[in-house]
């Protein structure tokens, strides 16, 4: 490729948002890994999926998945004896342990009842602290917005006027 | 660079009176936000169930007690539905767990005491985690005739919800669970429950 044609390439990608391309690649990426399905799961991904999302009930920051203590062992053993039974979905599986060892079990908060406060303060935090720096910034932009005043040129006009006699006295 | 500590920069919003009166305006709303929350958390803490209590909270207590279908370390099945009608206590166990291994003599005496009663408590180890061998040696060594039940599976342990024992869990006659006992217990502890609960019912 020439030069002038690659400058003029580089010219025009600059001139181009790449910024929308990124947002829409982005969004596009985030639409596809939310909705696609990961195809069938056997009955180990299932016991393997569900044991990561509960936390062990003796040790601190591990999932049932990872930990080899006692109560997470009988938990997996758990686990895996209603996924084969087949006769429980992912959710009650959790909801029985979660009931037979209290809420610090779940890894993931639920989103009903007090723990829901988990899930709604950071977004309320961020919605209150945009909403506040919009006003701020516009009260900024209004403040730098003010039209100067006949002492402000004046002041101005004076201090130029100082500058050039300054300077046509060193010139001289 | 200038020393700021020694010369601090004016506030002419706060000190020009009247000039600029909005933050003198809203600092006292936010002392009175910032009491109200202060205010809030010493009311939950006095609200706290401080209450020093021998027993433990659990989802079980007052509902049916979990299926218990399993058999005893000599091979004899054991159904807790079928136990209907007598006391029943519970006692996840361990033989490495050394809060499992001191409490034994007093489960002893217990176990011993109810079977003399016409309506005692009918007492059962749960074997949780550990190797029927070490078990089996276990009560060789320090005694205790009464009979140990085998959770191979964990399945009575996590449906009990136990994660650490020892742990003793009373079920009434009508298999109702009463009592969760975390940690060590005594046959003085274990003998004063019953008395309340039979009592009560």
């Amino acid at each position: 490729m020439s030069r002038p044609t690659t400058r003029a390439l580089n010219a025009s990608l600059k001139r181009w948002p790449g910024w929308l391309l990124l947002v829409a690649v982005v969004v596009v990426a985030l639409a596809i890994g939310a909705t696609r399905s990961s195809g069938p799961m056997t009955d180990g991904d299932r016991i393997d999926s569900i044991a990561q999302r509960l936390a062990c009930p003796t040790c601190d920051g591990e999932s049932v998945y990872e930990s080899q203590a006692s109560a997470a062992r009988g938990i997996k053993q758990q686990i895996k004896r209603f996924v084969e039974e087949g006769t429980s979905t992912d959710g009650q599986i959790i909801q029985y342990i979660q009931t037979q060892f209290g809420t610090k079990t779940l890894l993931v908060p639920n989103a009903s009842g007090f723990d829901a406060l988990v899930w709604a303060l950071p977004a309320f935090a961020l919605v209150v602290s945009i909403a506040g720096l919009t006003v701020a910034f516009r009260r900024w932009k209004l403040a730098s917005d003010t039209v100067p005043t006949d002492d402000d040129r004046a002041m101005v006009a004076a201090a130029l006027a100082l500058e050039g006699e300054l300077e046509q006295a060193d010139g001289s | 660079m200038p020393d700021s500590v020694s010369d601090p920069a004016p506030e002419p919003e706060v000190l020009a009176d009247g000039a600029a009166p909005s933050p003198r305006r809203v600092a006292p709303f936010v002392v009175a936000a910032i009491a109200v929350v202060i205010a809030g958390l010493f009311w939950i803490l006095i609200g706290a169930n401080t209450s020093e209590s021998d027993t433990a909270d659990s989802p079980l207590l007052g509902r049916p007690a979990p299926v218990v279908k399993t058999t005893t370390l000599d091979g004899q099945p054991f159904d807790l539905q079928r136990r209907k009608g007598s006391w029943v206590v519970l006692n996840f166990f361990n033989s490495t767990c050394v809060p499992c291994v001191q409490e034994h003599g007093e489960l002893a005496k217990f176990a011993q005491e109810q079977s003399q009663l016409g309506d005692g408590a009918e007492f059962y180890t749960v074997v949780w985690d550990d190797n029927r061998g070490a078990v089996e040696k276990f009560f060789a060594d320090n005694g205790g005739s009464w009979p140990v039940l085998t959770d191979d599976d964990a399945s009575i342990s996590v449906a009990f919800g136990v994660a650490k024992v020892p742990e003793t869990w009373v079920i009434d006659p009508y298999g109702v669970v009463v009592y969760r006992l975390i940690s060590g217990t005594t046959d003085d502890q274990l003998t004063r429950l019953i008395t309340q609960a039979k009592a009560g019912s």
